[in-house]
């Protein structure tokens, strides 16, 4: 171990060579080396992690550039992980770099995670942040979360007893994930670059307290931090108790990506009152296909009219909204017609069909009208 | 009573921080009820509710000068 390169933080009172030789002997996987894995990354190398290991299978873009400070101008069109590795490599020659270009999928993230001993997760949408989750609650490894929305970003400690609770998690604060365009993410929101380096720079000092056990780590504490106002506010997480499974063994985990893939292949079943949440919905359609003649007649500023005997029609017109809700009579043409629309969207579309129809909820109709 | 609200992320797009009168709301099920109300947006987008700064993970009573978060999830990186 080179004590010249790692001399300022040796001499700090409460770390030296002893937190410096657990530091080394540390591996932490960063999974998403973008606006919070490449500060991150530069730190925890900087700091002298024994292995790093950096998942991600996007290459350089222009607009990374703002924000993603690993990468330089020339480097767009390549491969995020393996730039990534270089850059810290050179900067900290004395440590090892994994580099994994592949794509984080439910197949094989426990293969990823299993050789590491705390996970930074520096993804950026929910399906991967969700992924993670069970995965390291399975293997029971120790999870340092961040993420940024606007101008406010959070950090937190996922799986790590702290002697008084229970580890948390990340479902004990959302237990099922939004739905995907329910929430905007940074490409549709924007995101100030520096904002992404504080919280990156704050995860990299999460993992370093939980690796030396220096200070008091974010254990079932979420903090947030808004940049506009500096002001931190922080959250106790307290577990939710039976609001969500998780699973026991790799079997159930491999097996709950099969629910969820089901899921996303069958349409989705909703009541009346659900109906009137997708009125304010935003990337809404609301389509009745009854014939032109049933009645009673809609408001046809909430619902769109397409007729089911132009079911041809309704499958070959593109919708821009993401979630389209069916209604008939009865929901049972409705169901035929949820079930072609999921079949020519896939994953793309979220399909909704109100079951029974509008005589079941005449009652939330009326007011509608 | 009073309470205070604090909103977090997209939600503070549409419910400002702020200081409001409450009449009749005694608990955490009766404050969402009056917010959803109040402020419709929130109907359609998943949140979580810190009392005082504790997770609200079931009905909790709410007293005079408590403090309520609004939160959604993030999911940028």
């Amino acid at each position: 171990m080179n004590s010249e390169r790692y001399n300022r933080q040796i001499i700090l009172k409460g770390f030296g060579n002893e937190a410096q030789e657990k530091l080394s002997n540390a591996s932490v996987l960063v999974i998403g080396a973008g606006g919070l894995g490449c500060p991150a990354l530069q730190y925890l190398a900087g700091s002298g992690i024994g292995h790093i290991g950096i998942v991600d299978n996007d290459v350089v873009s222009l607009s990374n550039l703002h924000r993603q400070i690993l990468y330089k101008t020339d480097d767009i069109g390549k491969l995020k992980s393996t730039t990534a590795a270089k850059q810290i490599s050179t900067l900290n020659p004395d440590i090892k770099v994994t580099d994994y270009p592949t794509r984080l999928e439910r197949k094989n993230i426990l293969e990823l995670i299993c050789g590491f001993d705390y996970v930074l997760d520096g993804t950026d949408n929910f399906e991967s942040r969700y992924l993670i989750n069970d995965a390291c609650f399975l293997l029971k490894k120790p999870v340092v979360f961040a993420a940024v929305s606007g101008y406010e970003g959070q950090v937190a400690i996922f799986h790590v007893n702290d002697g008084h609770f229970p580890p948390t998690n990340y479902r004990d604060i959302f237990p099922v994930a939004p739905l995907s365009g329910e929430l905007p993410n940074c490409e549709e929101n924007g995101v100030l670059g520096v904002l992404s380096g504080i919280i990156g720079t704050m995860q990299a000092a999460e993992t370093i307290k939980l690796i030396t056990k220096i200070g008091s780590p974010l254990i079932n504490r979420l903090l947030n931090y808004n940049l506009l106002t500096q002001v931190f506010y922080e959250i106790t997480i307290i577990p939710a108790y039976n609001t969500y499974t998780m699973p026991k063994n790799k079997s159930e985990f491999i097996e709950q990506g099969v629910d969820e893939d089901n899921n996303n292949q069958h349409f989705i079943d909703i009541d009346g009152d659900e109906l009137l949440n997708f009125l304010k919905m935003e990337s809404t359609i609301l389509i009745d296909i009854r014939e032109p003649h049933e009645y009673p007649k809609l408001n046809t500023t909430l619902f769109h009219q397409i007729p089911i005997i132009s079911l041809p029609e309704l499958l070959t017109q593109y919708f821009e909204e993401q979630n389209i809700v069916l209604i008939c009579q009865h929901g049972i043409r409705s169901e035929a017609a949820a079930e072609a629309m999921k079949e020519k969207y896939g994953v793309n579309k979220n399909i909704f069909n109100l079951k029974g129809g509008i005589s079941r909820w005449m009652q939330h109709f009326i007011t509608l009208t | 009573m009073e309470i205070e609200i604090i909103s977090f992320g997209s939600i503070s797009e549409f419910i400002e921080s702020q200081r409001i009168m409450v009449e009749g709301i005694s608990d955490t099920d009766a404050l969402i009820t009056f917010l959803q109300e109040k402020f419709p947006e929130l109907q359609r987008i998943k949140y979580k509710l810190a009392l005082n700064k504790k997770l609200v993970q079931h009905n909790t009573k709410i007293g005079n000068q408590d403090t309520i978060a609004i939160m959604p999830p993030f999911s940028g990186g």
